[in-house]
């Protein structure tokens, strides 16, 4: 017998394509914005405004960023359905599940039988990669509000310009800005495999969990082992 | 009718001012530029051009004029710290003369080691009578960075042998405005340059009185001129930002008031120093113009009265009002991506930029997957097994 699991909600879902859609866009903009690598026509109408374009689309995902780390973090904190993201802090405290963990992905061990959803490993870098959606965020709008005095831009100013005294001024916020990028770039990857990884070697249907949010386990195996 | 309320401070300000010694009764800006052949026209076009570069509006012409004739009522102390002196030849190396040099050179300047005639035990003494004269009177500007504390030693200056951090804390005492011109004294600039071998600092680490930072390497004679008769204007100190600059300067980026900001927003870049792209005065963003970083009003001003600056000579800015710049702008023909950091393994990562070691990072992990994935396999639970 295989029973499912609710893991996800939809819109925990729906939060996390939007992410990875908006961090594709980010990256690739991002990097022309670095080094500008695509040279437009040459036009004699002033009206090709590649650069600004460009720029432009960085900025409008950008905001969409900005937005989907609000929203997780308030489903975090406030979303019934994402309790079992909070109990997982009760696993993270545990050393034994830390050891359990770390000898199921050395391939000597079995998954551990945890409360929460994340295991202690993806606790701590999913707490990480949030605090660099903020640290990005932040010197994203320090940025921003150099290009765009009025509005938010002006908002923004007067509080966020200390911080950027802080990182030691604007070009110093630019190069953090572009090497903080590379986080995200290095946790993409070993994100991605490890779901992978999960999905063959634990035959729990782990990557469905993140497009229906079920995943799958055996009634007997979990009634014997009292195993996830 | 709120300019009414402020021409009536200034006017206030300025009568009170004329009530006081000047520093020489034979000498006034009139007598010299009279002597050097400027006429009054000549120096109230300059004083509209202070009005509005000080962001005053054109009806307070004759209050800045009138401020630059009273320039001699606050006598300058400038001191000269670990520096080049770029800020004093900024000032006083004009194809001609301009009502900015004449007013510091023959009216104001009271103590400047670079211009004076006096020199060793004579030197001091005028500065020592000068301090003693005008206390709490004058305005004192630093030029150049203090190495301070056990280096302090490496700036040892005059008769006396007193250090450059003693000389600069007892001027500062007494005085009162405290002007840091140049990137030196406001940041400490090229000399406090990782790894800082004379442990140089800001004027505003050595004294605990406020500093109103006017940096560049050099900043216009303009910027030094304007926040001299700003303090004389209004007695107070301008509206500053979060780095202590006057905020009618280093407001606004060069980037937004640049001519080339055009090719920018285009996409038309300068690949190489003397490409078709720099003929046609393509934007030097790709060839490491820190304009974008940069707080100042020289794409406005210029330099060298309006004649030319960098990016109109066709080489990227440096950043060099910014703090730290020398470390924080570096590489200076590189955009910021190509910032150069210190990574040494052994000399493996030496000088690399965060993209050469995010791609090293990314291969590793690239490796480290694949073993992982191939063992996995090997490892495999069998159908069943648990």
């Amino acid at each position: 017998m295989i029973e499912k699991k609710y893991e996800f909600s939809g819109v925990l879902r729906f939060n996390h394509w939007v992410r990875v859609f908006t961090m594709l866009v980010l990256v690739i903009t991002g990097f022309y914005i670095a080094d500008p690598f695509i040279i437009p026509f040459y036009s004699s109408e002033p009206v090709d405004f590649m650069n600004a374009l460009w720029r432009s689309w960085h900025v409008i995902f950008g905001f969409v960023f900005v937005a989907s780390a609000i929203f997780k973090l308030y489903l975090f904190i406030f979303d019934r359905e994402s309790e079992n993201e909070r109990i997982s802090f009760f696993d993270f405290i545990k050393p034994r599940i830390w050891v359990q963990q770390i000898k199921y992905y050395m391939l000597i061990g079995k998954h551990p039988h945890s409360k929460g959803i994340y295991n202690p490993l993806q606790f701590v870098i999913y707490t990480i990669i949030f605090i660099t959606f903020i640290f990005m965020s932040l010197t994203g709008l320090i940025l921003y509000m150099h290009l765009y005095h009025e509005g938010l831009g002006g908002l923004l100013f007067d509080i966020l310009r200390p911080m950027e005294v802080f990182f030691g001024g604007l070009a110093s916020v630019r190069a953090i800005h572009h090497a903080t990028m590379w986080i995200f770039l290095m946790f993409i990857p070993i994100h991605i495999y490890l779901a992978i990884f999960n999905s063959i070697y634990g035959k729990h249907g782990t990557m469905d969990s993140i497009f229906s949010g079920y995943s799958w386990h055996q009634k007997y195996f979990k009634r014997r082992k009292n195993k996830k | 009718m709120q300019n009414r309320g402020l021409e009536e401070k200034l006017s206030k300000r300025l009568e009170e001012l004329s009530k006081q010694q000047g520093i020489d009764s034979t000498k006034s800006i009139q007598s010299i530029l009279d002597a050097k052949g400027f006429s009054r026209r000549e120096f109230m076009a300059w004083a509209g051009a202070m009005t509005a570069m000080l962001m005053l509006p054109a009806s307070f012409t004759p209050l800045v004029a009138r401020a630059a004739e009273l320039s001699d009522r606050l006598p300058i102390i400038w001191l000269h710290m670990a520096e080049c002196t770029g800020c004093s030849e900024s000032l006083l190396r004009t194809d001609a003369p301009t009502v900015d040099s004449l007013i510091f050179d023959y009216i104001s300047l009271e103590y400047h080691e670079t211009l004076m005639a006096a020199a060793g035990w004579q030197a001091e003494e005028n500065l020592e009578n000068a301090i003693e004269k005008y206390k709490g009177r004058y305005i004192l500007m630093v030029e150049g960075a203090i190495p301070s504390g056990e280096e302090s030693m490496y700036l040892t200056i005059g008769a006396h042998g007193t250090s450059g951090e003693v000389s600069a804390k007892k001027a500062s005492e007494n005085a009162a405005a405290i002007f840091a011109i140049g990137t030196c004294s406001s940041f400490g600039g090229v000399q406090a340059a990782y790894p800082n071998p004379t442990n140089a600092h800001p004027l505003s680490d050595v004294t605990n009185k406020v500093v109103i930072n006017v940096p560049g390497c050099p900043p216009s004679e303009k910027n030094i001129v304007g926040t001299l008769l700003h303090f004389i204007l209004y007695g107070t100190l301008p509206a500053l930002d979060a780095y202590n600059r006057p905020k009618w300067a280093y407001g606004q980026r060069i980037h937004d008031m640049c001519e080339r900001r055009g090719h920018f927003d285009a996409g038309e870049f300068v690949e190489n120093f003397g490409d078709d792209g720099a003929k046609k005065g393509y934007c030097l963003y790709k060839m490491g113009c820190k304009g974008p970083y940069t707080f100042n009003n020289c794409s406005k001003n210029k330099f060298n009265q309006h004649t030319s600056w960098p990016i109109q000579s066709g080489h990227g800015c440096l950043g060099c009002s910014e703090p730290n710049f020398w470390d924080t702008m570096g590489p200076f023909e590189e955009p910021v991506a190509d910032k150069i950091y210190n990574t040494v393994f052994g000399g493996v990562g030496a000088d690399a930029t965060a993209d050469k070691v995010g791609i090293g990072i990314l291969t590793a992990t690239a490796l480290g997957i694949a073993a992982h994935a191939v063992l996995s396999k090997i490892k495999n639970p069998q159908e069943g097994e648990e």
